[in-house]
This record gives C-alpha cells, sequence and structure tokens, in this order.
C-alpha cells in the first residue's frame, strides 16, 4: 500500500479509479469480461465503464437485457465455464430479481461441486442514499450479502481504495459483491449536504497509482487515528463521522471496514480495546443491519474493556424516504449526539 | 404519627460502610432535634450522627461494633405529626430493617452460626439495601439478592483484576461506579494493598553538556579503547579498624581519619613493588610511563556529576596529611572552588563509594591511567580464625572487599593480583603499614 501510494499515478474521481481498475483487469486477463445494462456502447449511467468497450472490443465489454436475474445467472454460468465476468447491476436497488442466482448458485457452486466449479465474480452495483434518489435509487442492501455464506462484501471509500479493493475482488475466486456508494463517485461526501460539494481532486486519497495494485480483501484502515471513541463505518458514513469528529473535536478513532465479509477484526478489536468505546455507522435500516453483527462482535470480544454500550447510528426502519431523505440518513447530528452519549457514560 | 428512617449519610470518604461504636439512644428514648443518635467510625475518623428530628426512638440499626452501608438506615424515630398511613409505611420499613439488620449481625459474627457455608468468614460486603418505605409483598426476594452493583464492563474488568469486591465501592449519585469511584476507593484503602506504586510521570529529556557531557566523552573513550578487566579479593579489616579506632581516639586533635588514608598509604607502599599499576598509558604513541610518584586521583561524586582531583606525592604524606588532602580536594570539588591544577595529572584512581560501597564494583579506568582501586562497603561476618591451640572458632571479623580494574593491554592479571595481595597484607597486618 505505502508503496503503490508512492507510484506514479494521478488523481481520479472514484467512478474514474474504477473504470481504470477495468481497464487495467481487461487488458491483464483475456477472461475479464465486463456486462450490464448500458455497460458497453453507452459507458454506464454513472460513466464507470465509459471507453472500455471502444478499447477491448464487444466481446469483452457488451450491454445486456433489462434482466438482473439474467446477468448474474449469466456471469455465474461464464465463471463455471473459466471467465472471469463483472456483471454491473445499475442500482443496488435492482439487485433482487438476481439475488437467487447469487444466493443459490454463485454463493454456493464452490460448496455443490466440492471445489471443482467455482464462481470467480465481482457483481459491482452502485449504492446508498444522500442523492434525493427516493426509495428506488438510494437503497444500502449490504446484510442481505453479509448474511449469506459463501460471498464476499466490499465497500470502498475512496478512489485509491476503489480501485486496489475491485482489482482484488475481480482476481478473487468466489463471488464477490462491490457495493459503490454513489454519493462517493463524484467527491468525499460530509454529510453537510447544505454545503458546497468537494471534489475528489482536493483528497489525498484521490490520488490513484498507474497499473496493477490490490488491497487485499479483509483489511481495515484506520482514517483517522484517536483515543476516547472507536467509529466503525464503511463507504459514504466513513467521511461524515469522520467530519463529524473534526468539527466537534472528539478524539475518535475513525475506521473504514472497506471489506465487511471478510472482516478485518483484529482491527476492530485492537481499536475498542484501546478507547473501550464504540459506535457503529451505516445508511442501512437499523434491525438485523450489519452493524448489529459489528456491535455483538464488540461486545464478545471487548466485553472487558467497554466503557459505554456500543452505539449504533443507523437509517430508520422505513423504507428510504424521499422527502425526509437528511432525517433518515444518519447525518451529523445523530452521529453528533452518539459521540456526546457514548463519552458521557 | 409518622415515622422518620435516619440513614447513615455520606460521610465523604469514598467508603461505602461505617462501624457503629456507641449508642446514645435506644429504643424507646425520646430524642430532641440535634441531639447525639450514635458514633459511627470510619477507618479515618469518628463522627457523631444527630438527630434531624425530633420523637421517639423505634428502631436502631445494630449493636456497637456492627458495620452498617452508607445510605441503609440507622435509626427509626417516630414523630408527632403524620397521619396513620405513615404508621403502615413505618411499620413496612422496620420489618425490613429487622431484616437486614439479622443478615448483617449473621455476616458479621462467626462463621460457625453462617448458614451458607459459601460465605467467608471475614466481614463480609456489606450491602446498601434500599430500603422502600413501602409495605413488601409477599413474594419480595431478600436484600441479598435484589443488590446489584450497577457497572460499566470496563469498571467491573478493573475491579476484578485489583481483587476489589465492587459491592463495598461507594457508588455516584445514580448508582453507577464509575472508575473515579473506584479510584476513591484504592485512594482510601491504600492499606489494603490495592494501590499502585505511582502514578505515570511525563518523560523528561535532558541535554548532556557541561561536566556530564565531559564525563560521557571520557568514560565512553575510557570503554572503547581499554580493554578492561577487574578482580575482587576480600580483605579482612578487623585489626585496621582497630587501629583507626585507637589511633582516631589517641590524636583527636588531628582530624579524624577514614580507611581512605590507609588505603592509600598502603597502595604506596607496594607500588615500587609493582610499577605496571602506577602508570599512564599513551596508546598512540605506544609508549608506557610508569611514574615515580604516586599522583592519586580521588573519584569524587558532586552536583554536577563525577569529579577527580588529584593528591600530589601522595607517597610523602602521612595518614593525618593525607585524611587533609582528602577533605580539602572533596569539599573544593563539591564547592566547585577547586583549581585546575588540583585536577590533573593523576597517575593511579581510587574509587570510594563508602557505606554504598557494595559487594564489589567493577570501576572504570581514568583513562590515561592503566588501573582503578575501589574499596567496597565493610560488614561484619563470622569467619574461622586461629584459636590459639592449633585449631580453629569462629570470631566476628570486619571484612572488605577491594576491586581493581586494570587495563589489560599493560597489566597482566598475575600483576594485578600480586598488587592486591600485596595491599591486602599490609592491610591485615596494620602495624608493618606503619612501621614498614
Amino acid at each position: 500500500m505505502t508503496g503503490a501510494d508512492a507510484a506514479p499515478g494521478r488523481r481520479m474521481t472514484m467512478i474514474e479509479a474504477i473504470n481504470d481498475a477495468l481497464d487495467v483487469m481487461l487488458a491483464r486477463d483475456p477472461m475479464v469480461v465486463v456486462l450490464g445494462e448500458d455497460v458497453g456502447y453507452f459507458g454506464g449511467v454513472f460513466r464507470a465503464t465509459a471507453g472500455l468497450q471502444a478499447k477491448h472490443g464487444r466481446t469483452r465489454v457488451f450491454d445486456t437485457p433489462i434482466s438482473e436475474c439474467g446477468i448474474i445467472g449469466v456471469a455465474v454460468g461464464m465463471g463455471a465455464y473459466g471467465l472471469r465476468p463483472v456483471p454491473e447491476i445499475q442500482f443496488a436497488d435492482y439487485i433482487y430479481p438476481g439475488l437467487d442466482q447469487l444466493v443459490s448458485e454463485a454463493a454456493r457452486l464452490r460448496y455443490r461441486s466440492a471445489g471443482e466449479f467455482t464462481a470467480p465474480m465481482t457483481v459491482r452495483s452502485p449504492f446508498g442514499g444522500g442523492i434525493f434518489g427516493g426509495q428506488t435509487h438510494s437503497q444500502s442492501p449490504e446484510a442481505l450479502f453479509t448474511h449469506v455464506a459463501g460471498i464476499k462484501t466490499v465497500v470502498p471509500s475512496t478512489p485509491h481504495d476503489a480501485k486496489g479493493l475491485l482489482i482484488a475482488a475481480i482476481e478473487d475466486n468466489d463471488p464477490v459483491i462491490f457495493f459503490e456508494p454513489k454519493r462517493l463517485y463524484n467527491g468525499p461526501f460530509n454529510g453537510h449536504y447544505d454545503e458546497p460539494a468537494v471534489p475528489w481532486s482536493r483528497h489525498p486519497d484521490s490520488h490513484v497509482p498507474e497499473g496493477h495494485y490490490r488491497i487485499d480483501l479483509g483489511t481495515a484502515r484506520v482514517v483517522r487515528a484517536g483515543e476516547a471513541v472507536t467509529v466503525l463505518a464503511y463507504g459514504t458514513m466513513v467521511h461524515v463521522a469522520r467530519e463529524v469528529a473534526e468539527r466537534q473535536g472528539i478524539d475518535a478513532e475513525v475506521i473504514d471496514l472497506r471489506t465487511l465479509v471478510p472482516l478485518d477484526i483484529a482491527a476492530i478489536e485492537r481499536s475498542v480495546r484501546k478507547t473501550g468505546r464504540c459506535m457503529v455507522v451505516h445508511e442501512a435500516t437499523r434491525t438485523g443491519g450489519f452493524g448489529a453483527e459489528l456491535a455483538a462482535l464488540v461486545q464478545e470480544r471487548c466485553f472487558y474493556a467497554l466503557e459505554a454500550p456500543v452505539e449504533r447510528v443507523t437509517g430508520f426502519d422505513t423504507p428510504y424516504p424521499h422527502s425526509l431523505e437528511w432525517a433518515y440518513f444518519p447525518g451529523p447530528v445523530r452521529i453528533g449526539e452518539a459521540f456526546d452519549r457514548l463519552i458521557a457514560a | 404519627m409518622s415515622r422518620h428512617t435516619f440513614r447513615l449519610p455520606d460521610i465523604g470518604e469514598g467508603i461505602a460502610e461505617a462501624e457503629i461504636v456507641a449508642w446514645h439512644v435506644a429504643v424507646g428514648d425520646v430524642v430532641a432535634e440535634d441531639s447525639p443518635l450514635a458514633d459511627v467510625m470510619t477507618d479515618k475518623a469518628t463522627v457523631e450522627m444527630e438527630s434531624p428530628v425530633a420523637g421517639r426512638v423505634v428502631e436502631v440499626a445494630g449493636e456497637v461494633g456492627d458495620r452498617i452501608a452508607i445510605g441503609s438506615p440507622l435509626v427509626v424515630i417516630e414523630t408527632g405529626d403524620g397521619d396513620g398511613e405513615g404508621d403502615r409505611e413505618g411499620e413496612g420499613a422496620a420489618r425490613i430493617l429487622r431484616q437486614a439488620q439479622d443478615e448483617r449481625v449473621l455476616e458479621h459474627r462467626a462463621p460457625a452460626v453462617t448458614p451458607e457455608p459459601s460465605v467467608t468468614p471475614n466481614p463480609g460486603p456489606v450491602r446498601a439495601e434500599p430500603i422502600e418505605l413501602r409495605a413488601p409483598t409477599p413474594h419480595q426476594s431478600p436484600p441479598a439478592q435484589v443488590t446489584r452493583v450497577l457497572a460499566s464492563p470496563a469498571v467491573r474488568a478493573r475491579a476484578m483484576d485489583l481483587g476489589i469486591d465492587l459491592a463495598r465501592v461507594r457508588p455516584g449519585e445514580d448508582g453507577r461506579v464509575r472508575h473515579g469511584d473506584l479510584d476513591r476507593f484504592i485512594a482510601y484503602n491504600a492499606g489494603g494493598g490495592f494501590a499502585p506504586a505511582g502514578g505515570r510521570r511525563a518523560d523528561e529529556t535532558v541535554r548532556v553538556i557541561g561536566l556530564r557531557r565531559r564525563i560521557a566523552e571520557n568514560m565512553a573513550a575510557s570503554k572503547r579503547h581499554i580493554p578492561h578487566f577487574s578482580y575482587v579479593e576480600e580483605i579482612d579489616v578487623t585489626a585496621l579498624e582497630a587501629m583507626r579506632g585507637e589511633l582516631n581516639a589517641a590524636h583527636a586533635t588531628r582530624g579524624r581519619l577514614t580507611l581512605l588514608p590507609f588505603l592509600i598509604t598502603a597502595i604506596c607502599r607496594v607500588v615500587p613493588d609493582f610499577p605496571m599499576i602506577n602508570a599512564r598509558y599513551d596508546d598512540e604513541a605506544g609508549v608506557v610511563t610508569r611514574h615515580g610518584a604516586v599522583h592519586l586521583g580521588l573519584a569524587t561524586q558532586t552536583p554536577g556529576g563525577l569529579m577527580v582531583p588529584v593528591i600530589r606525592d601522595a607517597q610523602s604524606r602521612n595518614l593525618w596529611q593525607l585524611a587533609q588532602d582528602i577533605t580539602r580536594l572533596a569539599d573544593a570539588a563539591r564547592g566547585g572552588t577547586i583549581a585546575a591544577a588540583d585536577m590533573t595529572g593523576s597517575t593511579l584512581t581510587v574509587t570510594s563509594l563508602g557505606p554504598l560501597g557494595g559487594v564489589a564494583t567493577t570501576p572504570v579506568i581514568n583513562r590515561p591511567e592503566v588501573a582503578i582501586i575501589g574499596p567496597n562497603r565493610i560488614i561484619e561476618r563470622p569467619m574461622f580464625v586461629p584459636d590459639g591451640l592449633g585449631g580453629e572458632r569462629l570470631a566476628k571479623r570486619k571484612l572488605m572487599n577491594l576491586s581493581i580494574s586494570c587495563d589489560h593491554r599493560v597489566v597482566d592479571g598475575w600483576d594485578a593480583a600480586s598488587f592486591v595481595q600485596a595491599v591486602r597484607r599490609l592491610i591485615e597486618t596494620p602495624s608493618l603499614l606503619l612501621v614498614g
């Protein structure tokens, strides 16, 4: 990682970094194919695949019908036959028709065939809210996948990580769900939706090395060191939580989990044992959310280090609302209040 | 009529309980407001408890010698106001009080009367029973089971680690024990062995300058250039000490003799036979100068660090002159008034830590000298000595180890050992030292 940071590269948005990762892998491995709705000729609704079909040809990067079940099912078959498909589901909100293919086929293929076949596929999908997208363009369904044995779940938070994690995901021999926080595609988001947007070019983690590099799945990253409170977050919430800590002057250690499965439990333990206080933040609904799993792990492994109950700051148990988006979104106010409760305890 | 329950108040010392040491009232007594009820004692103080109300005492919380928890009832007083409802509540309180009191007594007495074998024989933790002024329901659990300490897992872990029963720690106002409450408990119970050795102090950065830098450079150069070896021998100084006592008694006006002048005299006597010891080695020129005079360096601790003033021509000084030189030079070095001439030219150095001398030392040579001698502490030990009848007997002897470090490039182990043995012979037979 440190070596990669020093390597030649340039500043990119997260979209550019994802495009670069796909470009690198298409050039490097003839088995890699990119498929999905509008990913070929048009270059993707968020431009993640722009220019890839022109460069790598229509047999490597191609459009599919509007059928998530078909896209994922085809990818499972491709993987079984030795390809390394990277299907895109245009929004995570539309992934459910393909859920059966993921849960019943992709996740189990290795086990069902006693290791003879695997599903070396990476399902890319924009996810999360904060873009005024209402209930059909804002969901965070990561917990549906972390609950399924056999699937890995990755959520990057920076251009640098997005490229390194996507390459590691494509090279992984098992199915990986790669959720891209779409609010972060074109700039980091600190949770203050009413303030001017900030471009990635001013963020240090937008420096993306050239060529091939990996960030191993299962490695968290401490994005802000601190002694008072541990914040466990991923995707957009990493930036929001960090901003609240800065503005409130809280000595919080913010950990970007980067991959939920496999989980870097050692990094979590190390931090919580030090701080004795822990907050989990995610956009997804609360009940059965991944935060519940994190809270359970923290109490199992760090119980006698805890000075306060683990706080969960999450979306509410409702469909993602349109008009009340900023009440639903676990923003600066709710995170700030959770900090106050943790520290007063 | 109503009943007032007077609870043992917070005496403000970070503790959870106190001992009743005297009763000023008994059941049935009429008390005035502010009149004394009981004396209670903590580890630090005895405090007189005064009645906040006037009335008649209907219950007391125990006997002299019982320990009760802060916040638990001490006395129940029937006051003149109120109605029948209050009476019923008072009955309930009194019943619970009796129950709690019985438990305490059981806890407090010998284990023989303790019904549960699991209860520890020592005075166990006294519980702070919250006594509700409400009639108890028939299925109410006994106080031992309803009491539960509120504390975070981290506080519990710390208490467990320290061996502290959290029930003995007085919680904050909201009933929770926090780290601060535990800190106060530890501070108050330091005698119980709960307190750590001390708090952590900030790191300190000290610049190595001036005298300290010179010491550092000299020591490093000595150790870098000189292959040191050390040799330690035990010397019986019983006779020398006896003689020293006699001389000090006989010649009080000449000043008091320490052991050092005798040692220096012995060294000066022996040096002519061991010229390789009293020398300076210019290792760049490849020349050792074996000196005809003993200019004796005296390693001296000063406020700024180690200094080595020099007794010039020590071989030509008698015991009292040496004693005066030692005092003068050490005072001048410590007072910062020493002349440069008194700090240079030593040919052999003695380093003595006096009573701090330890069992053995491996002193670092004062380069370019080739040897340094360190007398160690004198101790008394039983030794076998001739009994005058051809046998041996045990006798109390004064023994001192003598250490020497030498530059092995120019001093052999044989030389050093022989030199020390010669010094030893003189010291063990002090008449030879004086008349030699």
